[in-house]
């Protein structure tokens, strides 16, 4: 079992979270491997895990839940290839530290899709209707080919955001 | 005396309560000396309540006041499918409540589900304490991986209702993976099929040292061995209805017998390769001749029967391996868990689809109560004896236009979490916005169920678009999903009106606990209480040998012979009951009962260091519901579809760009 706590390293880490990104919330190298990643989810869930500081009191409980909850996001991003690859380009670029979650499976989304706007033949004409649909304003008949669009590709993020886009702006 | 907490497997059919103290694991057995109690509680015409099998055998004389299988109604909305499903089988009054929920009226009496579930959970607490000799007031309760938020929320109501503190609510994979592997220092990675009697729920886990970490979870809340038994059913009243033109369907009381006949036929095919069902008196011609039902079902013939809804288990299977990434054969081992997982045709079923043969090592209708009561003593030191990792099993999302919604929080994704929008004024000095909340993977928001209604206001008014407010959402470690906003330019809480939810307001709580209504659930005692001060008496064999034992040569094996008319006797379960119940006092507390129902307040909320305001799906309004494809009330809501300009501050969601505009000219230019 992982060492307890001393209030102040609690207090001081939970100032730090907005600071830290995942790669130090977590202790890892930016080039670790999945198996580092788990290892380091593991470890440090053994010390923030809200069920290993119930004896605390209320303050410090709040304290340790929000790094918990951050663990978990850091793990999250990470351990998704996709994701993690959106978040190093977003670290890179302006060193904002965070991304939610949404936002990075939409960002990895939207880099595959739109290098081949779409994976299937099919998705992908009927992408390119919708979009030139767009183009000259005729919304329902975006949403029309991009609802065609993805029944080929019924996962296809792009896909779907445009679709509620087109459709929010026909009525 | 020292604290305790126990470990309740609160079941669609059966319920179980364990406790785990001096590093050994008990299920604690009723005063029949049965480790399970059946999930059934019958009203007495003077107001007295009864749960277990005592109530199940008045399935059949007393029907319209004995329910049973309360858990696939309980957090549902009255219009859901499951609901209306009920209605049709169940021989009890359900009706609509306020805010859309469900009520069972008992004569007079109209009950909420968390109140008949905190009858059973007041038994199994009940139960617990004449065992231990001790009041019990803490406990782990389970609830199906697959459960959402209105049917967490509202379980922990109930056991509130039932004078439980709840420690956790924990998913039933879960429990029975850490009932399987604590302290044996494994490292494997293993599925966990539980089949229960309403609900199915796949979990695939990664169980390493002291960290049970929840890989990926999949489920169906209208899959279980309830419906098995109706293809038992269905079977023997359309073979009836060609044999003697009587539809056996509109006799509630004949659809009683049928169901009980149905549900012993099935237990009796895990055992033997045929059963004959034998249902006497069943109908009355015309012509006053009283007519019976014998059928031979044969394991073949069962087996065809439910061929289909093993596929369904498959197919939920195979979305499981998906999401964690995974296939069959990178697995170590298969946990079995509930009672249906015993038939000769699951068993077969699932060692052919995970190419292994399943663990039969540890009983699977105690399996999760014993992993609870671990949990729950772990919890009640200082925890850290092991350390589970779950998962939220459903996305989290948010309504958008056009009957839409767009994900928060994925299915699978660790708990606790949280994640934040932004959200703006679409008006000029609009007074609040309202965000729909949802769980459920579609984008449709009508295929989701809807969690919450919530309306933000009090923050600072202005032009449309400059009042940004953040969002958080978070999942908790019980899988409950809490709301809280900010204006974030002031960093004020903004205020919050909560307008939907299928559960219970704070208020309806404390008035059912003032009513005392857990309190008239008469427990049958000890045989002889005497003897039970400190140490657990083991009326069935010690929990730790059984655990050996396969399963398919547990005691509880009988004949399937379906009951005569009389109540129960004939069909009663062998071995361990004693020959007469002992008496039930009408709505006296049992002795061993400790005092207040009400012991356990409700525990606040924390409050977050920057005072946000924590928001649970508790503490419902009474403002009606908004029913899904309803929203013409909500004319100042944001559309977030149409909100503009909010790329620039940073922190914007790819839902609020315009992505029309710049991919649609790179594409077409």
């Amino acid at each position: 079992m992982a060492e307890p706590l001393a209030p102040t390293e609690i207090r001081a880490l939970a100032r730090l979270l907005g600071e830290m990104n995942y790669y130090e919330l977590l202790h890892l190298r930016p080039d670790a491997g999945s198996a580092d990643v788990k290892r380091a989810y593991h470890a440090t869930t053994r010390v923030f895990h809200p069920d290993a500081n119930r004896a605390l009191e209320p303050e410090l409980q709040e304290a340790v839940r929000r790094i918990a909850m951050r663990v978990s996001e850091a793990y999250s991003v990470l351990r998704d290839p996709r994701r993690r690859r959106a978040y190093d380009l977003r670290l890179s670029e302006d060193g904002r530290i965070r991304m939610q979650l949404a936002e990075a499976s939409n960002e990895a989304g939207r880099r595959d899709a739109s290098e081949r706007g779409g994976r299937t033949r099919e998705g992908q004409r009927f992408y390119k209707m919708a979009m030139a649909d767009l183009k000259r304003h005729d919304y329902a008949a975006a949403a029309r080919n991009l609802q065609t669009a993805l029944t080929f590709e019924p996962d296809n993020a792009l896909f779907r955001e445009q679709l509620a886009a087109a459709r929010s702006k026909g009525v | 005396m020292a604290q305790i907490a126990i470990g309740i497997d609160l079941g669609t059919s059966n319920s179980c309560v364990a406790v785990s103290r001096h590093a050994r694991v008990d299920v604690l057995p009723n005063a029949f000396g049965e480790s399970t109690t059946a999930s059934v509680v019958n009203i007495a015409a003077d107001g007295s309540i009864t749960v277990g099998n005592a109530a199940k055998a008045n399935i059949i004389h007393d029907p319209k006041h004995t329910i049973s299988s309360a858990k696939r109604l309980i957090g549902r909305y009255f219009f859901s499918e499951e609901v209306k499903k009920a209605r049709a089988i169940c021989s009890y009054d359900i009706v609509e409540g306020d805010n859309h929920s469900v009520r069972i009226k008992v004569r007079e009496e109209v009950f909420s589900l968390p109140e008949i579930s905190a009858m059973v959970l007041r038994e199994m607490k009940s139960i617990a304490e004449a065992r231990l000799g001790q009041p019990v007031s803490k406990a782990v309760v389970t609830v199906p991986a697959f459960f959402n938020d209105n049917q967490r929320q509202a379980t922990k109501d109930a056991a509130r209702i039932a004078g439980l503190e709840v420690l956790r609510i924990l998913n039933e994979p879960t429990a029975a993976a850490l009932a399987y592997g604590f302290g044996r220092g494994l490292n494997q990675r293993v599925a966990v099929y539980d089949l229960g009697g309403g609900t199915f729920d796949i979990s695939i886990l990664e169980i390493g040292d002291d960290v049970f970490e929840v890989l990926a979870t999949s489920g169906d809340t209208f899959l279980g061995g309830d419906d098995f038994d109706d293809r038992v059913i269905d079977l023997l009243a359309d073979h009836f209805l060609s044999n003697h033109k009587i539809n056996l369907r509109q006799d509630r009381f004949a659809l009683e017998k049928l169901k009980v006949a149905a549900e012993e036929a099935k237990k009796a095919l895990s055992l033997e390769p045929t059963v004959e069902i034998r249902i006497p008196d069943v109908a009355t011609t015309p012509s006053g001749e009283t007519l019976s039902i014998e059928y031979t079902l044969t394991e073949r013939e069962f087996n065809t029967l439910v061929a289909d809804l093993m596929q369904r288990t498959f197919k939920v299977c195979d979305e499981a391996l998906q999401q964690a990434g995974m296939v069959a054969r990178d697995l170590d081992g298969v946990i079995l868990v509930g009672g249906p997982t015993r038939l000769g045709t699951v068993r077969s079923g699932v060692r052919e689809y995970f190419q292994m043969e399943p663990r039969t090592d540890v009983d699977p209708d105690e399996v999760v109560a014993m992993g609870a009561a671990i949990h729950a003593a772990s919890l009640l030191d200082q925890g850290g004896e092991a350390f589970l990792l779950d998962v939220t099993p459903l996305s989290l999302q948010i309504g958008v236009a056009g009957g839409l919604t767009e994900p928060v929080i994925e299915r699978n994704t660790p708990v606790p979490i949280e994640q934040t929008r932004t959200f703006t004024t679409f008006n000029d000095y609009q007074e609040s916005v309202s965000i729909r909340v949802y769980q459920g993977e579609s984008r449709e928001s009508s295929e989701n169920e809807m969690l919450g209604h919530f309306e933000f206001g009090g923050f600072r008014k202005g032009r449309r678009g400059e009042v940004e407010i953040d969002v958080t959402f978070e999942i908790n470690t019980d899988g409950i999903v809490n709301v809280t906003a900010r204006d974030r330019a002031t960093g004020e809480a903004a205020s919050t009106r909560i307008t939907l939810s299928s559960g219970l307001s704070e208020s309806e709580i404390s008035s059912i606990m003032d009513r005392g209504v857990a309190d008239r659930v008469a427990t049958a005692k000890l045989p002889d209480p005497g003897e039970s001060q400190d140490e657990l008496i083991p009326v069935t064999q010690p929990t730790t040998t059984q655990r050996s034992a396969p399963a398919r040569e547990k005691p509880q094996a009988r004949p399937a012979t379906a009951p005569p008319q009389a109540p129960r006797p004939a069909a009663a379960p062998a071995a361990p009951r004693p020959p007469a119940a002992p008496p039930r006092p009408a709505a006296a507390p049992p002795a061993p009962t400790p005092p207040p129902a009400r012991a356990a307040k409700p525990v606040p909320e924390p409050i977050a260091e920057d005072d946000l305001q924590i928001i649970t799906a508790v503490e419902l309004g009474d403002a009606g519901i908004a029913a899904p494809g309803e929203g013409k009330e909500l004319s100042d809501e944001l559309d977030l579809a149409d909100i503009e300009g909010l790329e620039s501050d940073g922190q914007a969601e790819p839902l609020f760009d315009e992505p029309g505009t710049d991919l649609a000219d790179d594409e077409v230019s």
